[in-house]
């Protein structure tokens, strides 16, 4: 399942060529990518930013192997997605990427612990126990992990998910507003888990979010609007993200359309 | 609200599509039932009144022992005295009685169930309901006309010799053809007819004795008016029929041999399948309401009443009852059609005739089904309504699934009761014990339906264990699924149980049937030989065979068992007919009181249950009324036990000395044999033969062969009965298939979120499935075991009342496969929500609300 990449960059962990993107057809067709290129670097925390329906999603989701492009080229590691089957962008997603999402990250009938491994377990394999103890510790779950989700607070489910995420050792953790139904004090641990990841495992994280404050914990954050990129901080402050959004937020008049 | 009702009814048609069908199928077998039994009953009616239309009336001997008893004979002098009543135009003599037609390859034409008869050719055509098709009438020298569906059945022609069982063989030549009205045959019905004089000498057996007279009025008088006429010139004994009340006779002998159990037993099995759709339909109505429930909350808050919402509900199940029922008639109607083919195609050859829908057919239908759709939707009903208004501000949802203590408390109380009932119905005794196993049995149905949800987790635990062993994160993920709602489970689990116990109790009951008579056979057959006409008993054997078996120097005994009847005290009752004293030697009667070698002319030997209903006791003198239409007082020389002894021996048991100058033709239906001294069992065997092949060629079997016949019919009934109870099965499995399409519905997300981390659409599809083996298993495994105690239940309750079965047996080989059934069963209801879960867009799932 190897493509090899024309001319890897050996600091990027995924690499967006030319990428385009279009839902429906003919009058109805709304352009959700449009020739976007950019590279996402390996151990890197990356936020990506944008108002409602500037691709930021789609960009996410393409890059993980969710869902695929109509145009260009998507590159994980050294592996092309765009050849990909379907069964293959799954075992993919389970054996080199992570996902952290808004809400609904986990499986009811399992216990945390249980989610946590699922990934490894899917794929018949046992999950490293050092490891395995080491993500427990990061995201401080050690007394909770017999219990189900329904037993545990929104933020608890929250680390869950984190840890699932990272338990397998992935090449890219995706995060689609991972705080976006929590408290701010919830967040801020979630965040500083992730940030901890990136910092001490050398972890590279992709996260999606309308959050100012949540971005700025990002080591560069990256701007969308009408599914191109327009913009892109290193080392940002929130108030220095806030004034580009509302920048964007004035050149996009609808902010109905989904993202 | 009822448009909303409308409105919510087609954006979830598809939930109810699988509801309706259940409905439908269950419908569709009951009204298939009537319309057959109407169809068939209309039919015949047509077919007799037809047949006899030119019959105004029928001169007969009056004694009548029913069905199959044979008839009286009167003096064929009669016919010149009927002849001259006033008002008589013609009045020809019939002979009828039994006659088995051998076919060209030697083989009995015909049997299993409609009689075979010979007799005489009616020469006159308004007074004989056969036609010539070809060839001519005969006309002595044992010529004979046979029926075209015996000719064909027997690859017969004219101008061919064959035999004639009377039961003695006569080599009769056919020189016609014949139809019975514009049909090949009465049904399965073999005809072979000689001129009178041949008639009265084979069947008759008698110069000057006839059957009956048919008579044809010249129009002067009404049929009633006639038979008047002629009965005032008849002998006492001899009576004068109208042709209508004979047909009308024909008509009700049909309904009661035939009719009557066939729709009795089609409306029992269409009333399991309907059971089988109340659990499916209660479950699906009970998901939707769940799934609806924070709709119903938001309609409460908005100000709708309690009522308006339990209306709602109430409004769905009755139009979608209505609906379904309506279908359900039409496919009925169809499957009618069908299933009269079938019996055709099975060798049963019906009249033909239009299919008849009566209106009562099409009211049954639409009630019962309207019925069954709105019980099963009356209590997710009353649930919804229940949903308190503020359910719908939180993000739960509101069905519970931890059990209630309510149900915990019912549930044990229940199936305490049920247990009670049918264990003391097992261990009573006399007539009671069957009615408390049913009872019991109904009352186990609903407690295992209460409780199911309670021991609906643990159950799912055990038996998905294995499958969380062998299939890793996707066997757990499925067991959990299974696992998850108790509730969901047990009721969808409850419709296959319902099927798979009943199936059980078929199955436990066939096979103690089964080993009782192989009991019996093996602990009072002490021959080594039989010959026999066949699992049904049909057709006869020359008593002839058994004294010229027992002359062979191969042989040390050779002993013929008959049947017959006669009225004793009020009701006619079956009759086995030997030589008692004979019969000790190769079976063991068990005799309680008394002694069979004591049992000759004069006396008769009963059972011991029969002593006991009748308050009989060695030395009573009884009357016995005899096909003849005389009378004669036998004394009770013995009491015996063995009632079931080779299923044949019964409730009486009289010497052929008493028989023989009551009967006609006198015949044995089996022939039980012994090897002489010396003598191997097989070339006994061959000796028997030998004589059987001059006598026709009945069966010769050893022990083991008799047996494996006997048992023969056990097996073709139990084949009978799976094919019937596959319908309930198919609409249990639609139960578990339209549960899993709505739970998966559900999981959208959930499914959505495992895609994303790593299941692949392969393993998607087995953890559906997998929770579908589970949740089948799960069914099978209690059906399996309700069946079975239940079985064992009504075997002793049978023991108790009759005194048979007495051996219960436990048929593990089939049981097993019943349990595989259910598994396999599982995979395939789970196929179509399996995949629906695996075509799931993951994105798509994800963003789901």
């Amino acid at each position: 399942m190897s493509a090899p990449a024309a001319s890897p960059t050996r600091t990027a962990a995924a690499r967006v060529v030319d990428a385009s993107k279009v839902y429906g057809e003919g009058a109805t067709a709304v352009v959700a990518l449009d020739g976007v290129t950019v590279d996402l670097p390996a151990g890197r925390f990356t936020a990506v930013m944008g108002p409602s329906g500037s691709g930021k999603s789609t960009l996410m989701h393409c890059v993980a192997g969710l869902d695929t492009l109509t145009e260009g080229r998507v590159l994980l590691g050294d592996v092309e997605l765009g050849s990909l089957s379907d069964k293959e962008l799954t075992l993919l997603r389970r054996d080199r990427v992570g996902f952290v999402f808004q809400a609904f990250n986990l499986v009811p009938t399992l216990s945390a612990r249980e989610n946590i491994v699922l990934p490894d377990r899917l794929a018949g394999r046992s999950p490293e126990p050092g490891w395995l103890d080491e993500v427990v510790r990061t995201v401080g779950l050690g007394d909770r992990l017999a219990h189900r989700p329904s037993e545990l607070s929104g933020g608890q489910q929250q680390r869950v998910a984190v840890a699932r995420a990272l338990a397998g050792r992935p090449e890219i953790v995706f995060a689609d507003e991972p705080t976006g139904n929590l408290d701010s004090r919830s967040g801020a641990e979630i965040l500083g888990f992730l940030r901890r990841a990136v910092d001490d495992m050398g972890q590279t994280i992709v996260m999606v979010t309308h959050d100012p404050l949540a971005a700025a914990i990002a080591d560069s954050v990256l701007f969308l609007a009408d599914g191109r990129i327009v913009d892109h901080l290193a080392g940002p402050s929130p108030a220095a993200i806030l004034d580009r959004m509302s920048s964007l937020d004035r050149s996009t008049p609808d902010p109905t359309a989904g993202g | 609200m009822l448009s909303l009702t409308l409105r919510e009814m087609r954006a979830h048609g598809r939930r109810l599509l699988g509801t309706s069908f259940a409905v439908l199928l269950g419908v569709a077998f009951l009204t298939g039932t009537l319309v057959l039994g109407d169809t068939l009953r209309r039919n015949f009616e047509t077919l007799f009144t037809d047949v006899n239309a030119g019959t105004d009336v029928v001169v007969r001997n009056d004694t009548d022992l029913g069905i199959d008893a044979g008839e009286g004979r009167i003096p064929a002098s009669l016919v010149d005295d009927v002849a001259r009543v006033d008002g008589v135009e013609t009045a020809a003599p019939v002979v009828t009685g039994f006659g088995q037609l051998l076919g060209a390859d030697g083989e009995a034409v015909g049997g299993g169930g409609p009689p075979q008869l010979a007799g005489s050719w009616t020469t006159d055509p308004d007074l004989n309901p056969y036609r010539l098709a070809e060839g001519r009438a005969p006309e002595g020298d044992d010529e004979v006309v046979v029926n075209k569906g015996a000719a064909d059945a027997g690859d017969l022609a004219i101008g061919d010799t064959t035999t004639l069982l009377t039961p003695e063989p006569v080599e009769v030549t056919i020189v016609g053809v014949a139809t019975f009205g514009d049909q090949d045959g009465l049904g399965g019905v073999t005809f072979t007819a000689f001129d009178l004089d041949d008639a009265m000498a084979h069947i008759a057996k008698s110069t000057d004795q006839v059957t009956s007279i048919s008579v044809r009025g010249d129009g002067s008088a009404s049929q009633a008016a006639l038979a008047d006429r002629v009965g005032a010139v008849l002998p006492a004994g001899v009576e004068a029929t109208t042709g209508a009340t004979v047909s009308q006779e024909s008509t009700d002998d049909i309904n009661a041999l035939f009719l009557d159990m066939l729709t009795t037993t089609l409306t029992l099995f269409a009333g399991v399948a309907l059971l089988v759709a109340t659990f499916s339909i209660y479950n699906t109505f009970s998901i939707i309401v769940a799934q609806r429930s924070r709709q119903a909350a938001l309609l409460r808050a908005l100000g709708a009443q309690r009522a308006q919402v339990l209306r709602g509900v109430v409004a769905e199940a009755v139009i979608v009852g209505v609906v379904a029922s309506v279908v359900g008639i039409a496919a009925g109607v169809g499957i009618a059609g069908l299933l009269k083919g079938l019996f055709d195609a099975a060798g049963f050859a019906l009249p033909a005739g239009g299919v008849v829908v009566t209106g009562g057919t099409v009211v049954a239908g639409l009630v019962v089904g309207v019925l069954v759709t709105l019980l099963a939707g009356v209590f997710p009903a009353v649930r919804a309504s229940r949903v308190a208004p503020l359910a719908a501000l939180r993000a739960v949802a509101v069905e519970r699934t931890t059990p209630s203590r309510a149900r915990i408390v019912v549930g044990t109380v229940l199936a305490a009761a049920g247990t009670g009932l049918a264990l003391a119905g097992a261990l009573a005794d006399g007539d009671g014990a069957l009615p408390l196993v049913g009872i019991g049995a109904l009352v186990l149905v609903v407690a295992a339906v209460v409780a199911g949800p309670l021991v609906a987790r643990p159950a799912a635990a055990l038996l998905g264990a294995p499958v969380a062993r062998l299939r890793g994160m996707t066997g757990e993920l499925a067991r959990e699924n299974a696992m998850r709602n108790p509730r969901r489970t047990a009721a969808t689990a409850s419709a296959l149980m319902v099927g798979i116990a009943v199936v059980t109790v078929f199955t436990v009951f066939g096979a103690s049937l089964k080993a009782s008579m192989d009991d019996t056979i093996d602990r009072s057959f002490a021959g080594d030989l039989v010959v026999s006409t066949g699992p049904f008993g049909e057709g006869g054997i020359s008593p002839a065979l058994a004294g010229e078996v027992a002359d062979l120097p191969e042989v040390g005994t050779a002993v013929g068992i008959g049947q017959g009847s006669a009225r004793v005290d009020g009701s006619t009752k079956q009759l086995s007919i030997s030589d008692p004293a004979a019969l000790t030697e190769v079976l063991d009667l068990d005799v309680a009181d008394g002694d069979l070698a004591d049992v000759g002319a004069g006396s008769v030997a009963v059972s011991t249950t029969t002593a006991e209903s009748h308050d009989w006791a060695v030395g009573d003198e009884v009357p016995f009324t005899f096909a003849d239409g005389r009378t004669e007082d036998l004394t009770v020389a013995a009491l015996y036990d063995g009632e079931d002894t080779a299923q044949t021996i019964g409730g009486y048991l009289v010497p052929r000395a008493v028989w023989t100058p009551h009967t006609v033709q006198d015949a044995d239906t089996m022939v039980l044999v012994t090897a002489a001294d010396g003598v191997s069992v097989a070339d006994a065997e061959s000796a028997v033969s030998r004589v059987a092949d001059r006598f026709g060629g009945p069966d010769v079997e050893d022990r083991d062969e008799f047996a494996a016949t006997m048992t023969a019919g056990v097996d073709m009934m139990l084949t009978i009965v799976y094919a019937l109870l596959a319908l309930a099965i198919v609409i249990a499995l639609m139960g578990i298939a339209n549960t899993l399409s709505l739970s998966i519905h559900e999981r959208t997300r959930e499914i959505g979120l495992l895609r994303a981390v790593g299941e692949t659409r392969a393993q998607v599809r087995s953890m559906v499935r997998w929770e579908s083996v589970v949740i089948a298993t799960f069914g099978a495994v209690g059906g399996i075991g309700l069946g079975v105690f239940l079985g064992w239940a009504m075997v002793r309750g049978v023991a108790a009342a009759s005194g048979g079965l007495g051996v219960f047996a436990l048929p593990t080989v089939r049981l097993v496969v019943v349990l595989l059934v259910g598994g396999v069963a599982g995979v395939l209801a789970g196929l179509r929500p399996a995949r629906r879960a695996a075509r799931l867009d993951v994105l798509q799932a994800i963003a789901t609300e």
